[in-house]
């Protein structure tokens, strides 16, 4: 095989002038946790989204299964930033496919190789951080401020039979998968064009932001949100509840909430899971109303 | 009839859109507070669907899927919980928390699926090194696998709790089970809160 590629001397189909290449990558990025097994992860998403780069590089040749087998290895990131490593390896494997020599050859797919599981760690930890931590669960918040000011409290209060519009409805969780979903996207699309501007260099990408500062901002941002849709739950509570109970109802159903809360601090400090705190709430109301024979009663309206 | 026709549509829908949790897209179209009222309009309780739908959310908020942990499947206990009230008839208080249960439990479904894909591996790779590739075929095949997988287990699943619903009289843990579910969005919005607490101390 050496003889033959030695021949080769450069890429018979450079990518860099092809835009087609990487709309075919893009697209197919979108598959790139598809076929996701313990054994190598990411690696069939992988070389599926690859395949248009490397069919344009080596075209039907040796060489081009070779280099499909070198993507079929483990590979693991977050999904949206993965097009900073799909574009910088699609540029490395184009340098590759230019190679003259063997020796030079063995050089650059250790180079790809490295770079690839460098880039692959550093931005699974930023992605995780920034997508799974933060904006999904802002995503959440979102939706419950468009319920809360389009008028809909049902998510708060369980026996609640106001049924609002199902454009309303939808709307929640649609607007904040919208915005969501629109920066994945971006990301998936600049990660792709600058990963491919600046092939083979390890950092490629992760100046592209201040990618700490931006994390911080948004943890700074979903703290307050949830600061505020907890105040403004609470004073729904209080407002529904004012006039139609006692202080000392009041005081009770305040008093059971707050030990909800507590039961939650607690597990999280002892490290449970919020399943623990679900456990113990069901048991408890179990034995009121199982073994203490409680009268049941409507906790909130 | 109709309630099994129905039934058999809303896991397929589920599984269809169950796809966007791992297998593609990632546009947080498998995320329960949309799968939630989407299923509930379907079987006709919109709002009963929407609240499932948040409170599931909310609850499984405290999972992150990073490094190939499984979280519990939202989607799936959207789908089960809106089922088991539609369907099953239960009250959605005990609707809620078999969806929760059913949600937590196909984990471990998934969890077979990702080991079972692992065995492909060296199928691909001999394909590949005898100048074969249908990485196509494979990335389908995962895809037809995750959904068919989660479209059983909805509707397998709804079935169960639809006949233990015929055979015990399921209506005596209503009460508790109402103070209980009255006291989860709480319980959620305190997930959240902690969520970001969390990294507002940590540090990034």
């Amino acid at each position: 095989m050496s003889d033959e590629m030695e021949n080769k001397n450069s890429s018979p189909y450079p990518l860099s002038p092809i835009p087609y290449t990487l709309r075919s990558m893009f697209v197919r990025s979108f598959f790139i946790q598809a076929g996701w097994n313990y054994e190598r992860s990411q690696n069939v998403g992988f070389a599926f989204a690859l395949l248009p780069a490397l069919r344009r590089v080596y075209g039907n040749t040796e060489r081009y299964y070779a280099a499909l087998l070198r993507h079929l290895e483990l590979f693991n990131t977050q999904p949206y930033m993965a097009g900073f490593i799909l574009g910088n390896v699609a540029k490395m494997e184009e340098k590759l496919a230019g190679a003259v020599s063997t020796t030079e050859n063995e050089a650059e797919i250790r180079t790809l190789t490295g770079v690839k599981q460098a880039l692959a760690q550093s931005f699974a930890a930023i992605g995780d951080r920034i997508f799974w931590g933060r904006l999904k669960p802002m995503t959440v918040q979102v939706c419950l401020i468009v319920w809360t000011l389009g008028g809909f409290y049902g998510w708060l209060f369980t026996s609640c039979q106001e049924t609002p519009s199902l454009w309303l409805i939808l709307a929640g969780p649609l607007s904040g998968a919208a915005a969501y979903s629109a920066f994945a996207v971006y990301w998936r699309w600049k990660g792709m064009q600058s990963g491919f501007e600046c092939g083979g260099a390890s950092n490629c990408g992760l100046e592209d932001l201040n990618w700490s500062r931006f994390i911080r901002r948004l943890s700074v941002a979903g703290f307050i949100f949830s600061l505020l849709i907890a105040l403004v739950a609470l004073g729904l509570f209080i407002a529904f509840n004012y006039t139609r109970l006692s202080g000392s109802e009041l005081a009770l159903r305040l008093g059971l909430l707050a030990g909800v809360l507590a039961a939650h601090r607690v597990a999280r400090r002892l490290g449970r899971s919020v399943f623990f705190v679900i456990g113990l709430t069901l048991s408890v109301s179990l034995f009121l109303f199982w073994a203490l024979k409680l009268k049941p009663f409507d906790f909130y309206l | 009839m109709i309630l099994i026709f129905k039934a058999l549509i809303s896991s397929s829908l589920a599984g269809l859109l169950e796809l966007d949790t791992v297998q593609a897209g990632q546009f947080l179209l498998s995320r329960p507070a949309l799968v939630g009222p989407l299923l509930g309009a379907l079987n006709g309780c919109v709002l009963e669907g929407a609240r499932l739908g948040i409170l599931i959310e909310l609850i499984y908020i405290d999972f992150i899927p990073v490094g190939g942990v499984v979280p519990p499947n939202g989607a799936v206990a959207a789908a089960v919980g809106v089922l088991a009230h539609s369907w099953a008839g239960l009250v959605p208080a005990l609707a809620f928390f078999t969806g929760l249960f059913a949600g937590g439990l196909y984990s471990f479904v998934e969890y077979r699926l990702r080991s079972s894909r692992s065995r492909c591996n060296n199928v691909i790779e001999a394909e590949v090194k005898a100048g074969r590739e249908r990485l196509n075929y494979w990335v389908a095949g995962a895809m037809l696998g995750e959904s068919a997988a989660v479209s059983l287990y909805v509707f397998l699943f709804s079935g169960m709790v639809f006949l233990t619903g015929r055979f015990f009289r399921l209506e005596a843990l209503t009460p508790a089970m109402n103070l209980a579910y009255s006291l989860m969005p709480w319980l959620g919005l305190s997930g959240l809160y902690f969520r970001f607490r969390a990294q507002m101390y940590k540090r990034s």
